[in-house]
């Protein structure tokens, strides 16, 4: 097992690129000894963030990438963030979509998310309930 | 049981955002008919994707008339809809079996 790790992929923003993005993260989590179902959360959440940024990021414009990062130092907390280049959209008129963001606050201990040329979703994870 | 009374709808691997119109085709309803049970037990990973369109496959079937059983291998997606506070919009259950008998007991 180890305590510390940082995880930096960039991948283009597509409807394809959640479930790599989410098979790494995965692999990232099984060598830090995070068993499910905390394992599974934290992929489910972060999987949500990920969808919302492929999705509406780059709604109006062509291609784009979208960037995850996680970061843990003690091996008790990991951050992750999900950023790109568009514009986070916290409800959407499709029923039932919006329910992406609610998923992320009801797994997530803290949840920041910052406009600024771009959106970055930020993440924090209590891995101790393992 | 006879099992040509339900419908059976089975979905398998990872339904995301990748796979929303397939989805979207899967989980159509547009004419009255039996009961319908919605297999996920080869389903690896579901998220709000998922759901919402389960959601919207839901609302159309009830006002159809045809209730909808979903059957669960792993508890992963039983925790989507826990997170989401859609408990108790979904009948999940763990065995076909039972699953069908609900559905039995609705029709």
């Amino acid at each position: 097992m180890i305590t510390r790790a940082v995880l930096q992929v960039v991948s283009r923003a597509d409807m394809q690129a959640p479930r790599p993005l989410r098979h790494v993260l995965t692999s990232l989590l099984e060598a830090l000894g995070v068993a499910d179902p905390l394992r599974g959360d934290i992929v489910l959440a972060v999987g949500e963030a990920l969808s919302n940024a492929v999705e509406h990021a780059y709604a109006s414009s062509e291609g784009g990438t979208v960037e995850l990062s996680a970061t843990t130092n003690d091996g008790n907390t990991l951050v992750v963030e999900v950023a790109d280049r568009g514009t986070f959209i916290e409800r959407d008129k499709n029923p039932g979509r919006g329910f992406g963001l609610r998923i992320v606050r009801n797994i997530a201990r803290d949840v920041v998310i910052k406009n600024d040329n771009g959106t970055r979703v930020r993440m924090t994870f209590d891995l101790g309930a393992t | 049981m006879n099992q040509s009374l339900f419908e059976v709808i089975a979905l398998e691997g990872e339904l995301d955002i990748e796979r929303r119109e397939e989805l979207a085709r899967a989980l159509t309803v547009t004419t009255a008919g039996p009961a319908i049970l919605v297999d996920f037990s080869r389903v690896r990973y579901a998220d709000s994707t998922a759901l919402a369109q389960l959601l919207k496959f839901r609302t159309n079937a009830e006002r159809l008339g045809r209730p909808i059983a979903i059957v669960v291998g792993e508890p992963q997606f039983e925790r989507v809809v826990q997170y989401a506070g859609l408990t108790d919009v979904f009948a999940i259950f763990h065995d076909r079996g039972e699953a069908l008998s609900y559905l039995a007991k609705q029709t």
